[in-house]
Formats: C-alpha cells, structure tokens, sequence
C-alpha cells in the first residue's frame, strides 16, 4: 500500500502513513494492539490506526484499556499514549435474513 | 462399578485412561445433552468429535441441503451426498462414526417459536450457525434459559470461539452489542473462507464442549479467543459482563 511504511525493530513496529497525515496532525504512539507492543505514528485516532494496519474497519469492533465500544465511527474515537487496544472481528455468517 | 458396557469400555478406552476423565468422566459423556445448530462448517467436526467422543445424546438442527461448494470444508457430507437434506446426510455419518450415540435430528430452521422448548431438552449448546440474526437469537435464548454455550465464527483467514455461561460470564452481546449493519460483514459465501479454518475453531468448540461436560479444565469463559490463520496465531481478548448489556445488564431491555 502507497504510504505505509514498515519499520520492524525488536518487538515494535513503526508505522506510519505519510500520505494521510498533514504536517502537524501525526502522533507518535507507544500502542499495545493485539497484545504487542508497536510505535504508531500518524494521527491520534481509532480509523487512522485501523487503516494504517491495513485493518478492514468494516469487519471490527474494538475495545480500548478493558472498555469494549460497541461503536463504529472509529475516527470519533481517540487514541492516546500507552492504550490497550484489541481489534474484535465479526466472524460468523453473513447478513443473509432467515425467513 | 461404571455404568458403560465392555464395548463401551474399549471404545473409550483412550479417554478413561486419562485420569482426567476416567469411567466417570465417560459416564458424564454417556449422560451429556448437547444441542449443536448447524451442520456446516463448524458444525461437522463439532458433530464428529461428539460423536466419536461418546457424547450420549446429540441433537442437530439444520435446514440446508448439501451444495457442492459445501464440500471444501463441510466434512461431514460427501460427494454422492449433493442435493440430499444436510440433517440426513449428517446423522447418517455420525450412525457410522458411533452407532451408540442417540441422534435427535430437527429439519427445520431455529426460530423465536421453537428455540425455548427445544433448548429445555439439551444442557449444552454448540453455536455453527452462518448468519448474525440467528447467532443474536441463540445468545439472548440461552442467556435467558441459563444455558452453557460454545459460540464459533470463521471468516476467511480467521475464526474465534468464546464459551458462554449463560447468565454469569460475558455473553456475545457483552462484547458485540448489536448485529453488524446489513451489507458491512460479509458471508464466508461472500468473503471466502479456508476450509481448514472451520476444522480448527469446530474442533476448538468440540474441545470445549467435552470439557464442559467432564468438567476438565477451565473453560474459555469470559475469554475470546481470535485465531488468525495467516500468522497461525492466537490473541486472547479478555471479555467481562457489560452492566449495559442488553440481554445480560442490569436492566436488560430485551426478555
Ligand atoms: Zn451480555
């Protein structure tokens, strides 16, 4: 993808999307997503993350330092230093209606 | 000093060795009640591995016939299965897996009408269902009836699988609130899904389910588990009671 730059060191992972990011709106985050340690750079909120990840926000839900959102307008929803953040999926069929 | 029969005994005589487990825990099996929705992808090793395990009753509800493009990971069905009732061609398997397992087989599909007396008859619930509507009916019924429930997912590369007591550990809702808007989470129809996927989280349900009826282990309450298949990884999200659940909250607005 156009913009994303992988950066593996140790255990974290700089990422960072330049094409999204206007000068003075990237963050540099230490972040724990999925239970790893990664740097994240780029702005302060859930949508921005998500993508940077190549994550489809469609698909996920997610829960910040313990706190489930049931809520899917990720680029209302910050990220700070330090966060906790697990990307819950939906898995388990499709929209098809019973009868 | 069991009450299992010398065929019985040698059938099952790799899990009664395990200390575990033991004539007593095979007796368990003998006795379980185990209502498993669907007979697909997670339902077909969930199905088998019951049925191999012994697990004394088994009912299954199911109401597709079996397509071709089932076979890549249904393995319950076989090729000269298409077209037939997909509750006929499993019960058939499962007869010949373990003749000793009693089979109640329902050919119709789980509604809000036949839910509550079906689940009065079975204490465990096995979840392979493969649309969002019917797995919200499943939660909330057995969340009401206080039923123990293994709740599996599989979508592409990915799966997860959550045990549910209903009533005192997170339920679904707990951790997706409401279905997914129409049109954003596709169908593993739509989407794809790697067959052998379907085998590990089917096979992670069954687990769970012997589990539950021996009473081994720690069950994968208040815990879920998301497998990712390209990592071949798992990550355990912790999951607790959400107070404004709507099913299992302190003032749940759907009863
Ligand atoms: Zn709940």
């Amino acid at each position: 993808m156009a913009g994303i730059g992988l950066d593996a060191e140790k255990d974290s992972k700089v990422l960072s999307f330049e094409t999204k990011c206007r000068e003075g709106e990237a963050q540099t985050l230490s972040l724990v997503v999925q239970g790893k340690k990664v740097t994240y750079r780029g702005p302060a909120d859930m949508r921005s993350l998500l993508e940077s990840r190549g994550e489809n926000t469609l698909y996920a839900n997610v829960r910040i330092n313990g706190e489930v959102l049931n809520r899917r307008d990720f680029e209302n929803i910050p990220i700070a230093e330090g966060d906790e953040i697990d990307i819950l999926y939906f898995m388990g069929g499709g929209i098809v209606q019973p009868d | 000093m069991f009450n299992l029969t010398e065929e019985e005994i040698q059938r099952y005589a790799r899990h009664i060795i395990l200390p575990e487990v033991g004539g007593a825990g095979q007796e368990k099996l003998k006795q379980a009640r185990v209502l498993v929705v669907g007979a697909g992808g997670l339902g077909s090793p969930v199905l088998l591995y019951l049925t191999a395990a012994g697990g004394g009753k088994i009912g299954l509800i199911e109401d597709d016939v079996v397509d071709i493009t089932n076979l890549q990971r249904q393995v319950l069905h076989f090729t000269p299965d298409l077209g037939r009732h997909k509750a006929e061609s499993a019960e058939e398997t499962m007869k010949k897996i373990n003749p000793l397992v009693e089979i109640d087989v329902y050919k119709e599909r789980l509604t809000k009408d036949n839910i509550f007396p079906l689940l009065e008859k079975y204490d465990i619930v096995v979840d392979g269902v493969d649309n969002f509507p019917t797995r919200y009916l499943l939660n909330d019924a057995c969340v009401m009836k206080r039923k123990r429930r293994v709740e599996g997912g599989i979508l592409r590369f990915m799966g997860l699988i959550m045990t549910i007591d209903g009533g005192s550990s997170a339920c679904y809702r707990c951790v997706f609130e409401e279905p997914p808007p129409p049109g954003t989470v596709p169908s593993c129809a739509e989407a794809g899904i790697l067959g052998a996927v379907a085998g590990v989280v089917g096979t992670l349900q069954a687990t769970e389910v012997l589990k539950l009826i021996t009473g081994v282990g720690k069950p994968l309450y208040n815990r879920m588990l998301q497998f990712d298949a390209e990592e071949l990884s798992f990550h355990e999200v912790k999951a607790q009671r959400n107070p404004k659940c709507p099913v299992c909250g302190e003032n749940p607005t759907i009863t």
